[in-house]
């Protein structure tokens, strides 16, 4: 009974743990045909803002910031999401270039980094980065982390920085030789729809060869 | 024959509604962009001094009558009103309005000894302050000292000034425990 009371309240934890730490991060979803994307979780100073964990930072602080980037689309294209940097508000600029900013995208269980420069600079960033190519539902993970040097004066006290961050997508039709993705619950509901065709258009031939026999009759 | 073309008709239109439906499957190359706009804001240190009476009222701006002997109910304290834990020391800085006249001496004040440690001029506060918390009274009374507050201070003004001042306790570790080991206080 004690241990299944243990075991019940670790459980109770760990979704707790679970909920608040999935609370902190930034989701870009692209929801296909052209349409626009959904930054989440955004905040009071912007409305699409996806760094939550990167608030009331202070001096020492090394925080890190984790991004999923989902391709909502239907299941009949893949897209090619890329990234790049605009750069600081050039109100934000002597702000955001006392901080120190890492990008890394996941990569096969690897993290290869994308950008290690000052926060307010475009640096690697400056062009489109292909982040990779989703299927639908596919995700690719960004993490992202911030570093404050103790040394920042006190001037920067209550600083709000603004860095603008560009997602790209390019729209593909899925190929035969491209690997199936996943059945999720889109798929199987229209595969039902497809089903519901097929047999529709031969009950439909079965009436034309019925009504055809009638006539010769 | 008539029925044998409106069936081959009609095959025909199924086949191109089948083959609509197939084509909408098959999409065009689209490209989008979006833009987020990303924010970080730093933290700040943020306090404030409170100076009561014994009643519980706040200890008048104007200031108080005294007499020598006299023992004036002060109480003094520091509230944390930001969102980030601080060290803390205060400073306490006597005066009168006679450049002639010395200060330091008119006053007697019963510092918390156990909270506060005197270190240099400064009483640090020997723990953290945390987020939302007020620290215990620096001194909860001020005696006037009978026998150094003569006659020449009749008339006179005695000033009596808390100062204080924070300093980040993330990131910042002590040395032994003592709190004016922390790195960053401010210069004086």
């Amino acid at each position: 009974m004690k241990k299944w009371m243990i075991g019940l309240i670790a459980l109770l934890l760990l979704l707790s743990l679970s909920v608040s730490a999935s609370a902190a991060e930034g989701k870009v979803t692209y929801s296909g045909n052209a349409g626009s994307f959904v930054f989440e979780p955004g905040s009071d100073h912007s409305p699409t803002d996806l760094f939550p964990d990167f608030k009331g930072v202070m001096p020492g602080d090394t925080l890190t910031q984790a991004i999923t980037v989902k391709n909502d689309a239907d299941d009949k294209v893949k897209v090619k999401i890329y990234l790049r940097s605009l750069g600081a508000h050039d109100n934000s600029v002597e702000f955001l270039s006392q901080l120190t900013l890492k990008v890394a995208v996941s990569n096969e269980n690897e993290m290869a980094y994308l950008f290690d420069a000052a926060a307010h600079q475009p640096a690697q960033l400056s062009d489109w980065v292909c982040l990779g190519t989703l299927y639908s539902g596919g995700t690719v993970d960004l993490n992202v982390s911030l570093h404050v040097p103790v040394e920042m004066d006190n001037e920067f006290q209550n600083q709000i920085g603004y860095l603008d961050w560009e997602f790209k997508v390019e729209e593909y039709p899925v190929e035969d030789s491209d690997p199936k993705p996943p059945p999720t619950a889109d798929v199987t509901a229209s595969g039902w729809f497809f089903a519901a065709i097929s047999s529709l258009t031969v009950v439909l031939l079965l009436l034309v060869r019925r009504k055809r026999n009638d006539q010769r009759i | 024959m008539l029925g044998k073309i409106k069936g081959k008709i009609f095959i025909a239109a199924l086949m191109a509604c089948v083959m609509s439906f197939i084509a909408t499957s098959t999409l065009a190359y689209y490209q989008a962009v979006g833009t987020a706009t990303n924010v970080v804001t730093s933290g700040e240190i943020r306090m404030k001094i409170h100076e009561r009476t014994d009643a519980g009222t706040e200890f008048p701006t104007e200031g108080v009558y005294i007499t020598p002997g006299d023992v004036v109910s002060k109480r003094v304290s520091v509230e944390n009103i930001c969102d980030h834990p601080f060290y803390l020391r205060v400073k306490i800085v006597y005066g009168v309005d006679s450049e002639q006249l010395p200060s330091e001496e008119c006053f007697k004040l019963n510092i918390d000894r156990e909270h506060w440690v005197l270190h240099d001029g400064w009483y640090y506060y020997a723990g953290i302050v945390q987020a939302g918390q007020t620290t215990p009274d620096v001194f909860s009374h001020v005696e006037i000292v009978g026998s150094k507050v003569d006659n020449r201070y009749l008339g006179k003004t005695l000033t009596l000034t808390v100062k204080a001042q924070a300093v980040q306790s993330e990131n910042n570790p002590l040395t032994d425990g003592k709190t004016y080991t922390a790195s960053g206080w401010p210069a004086e």
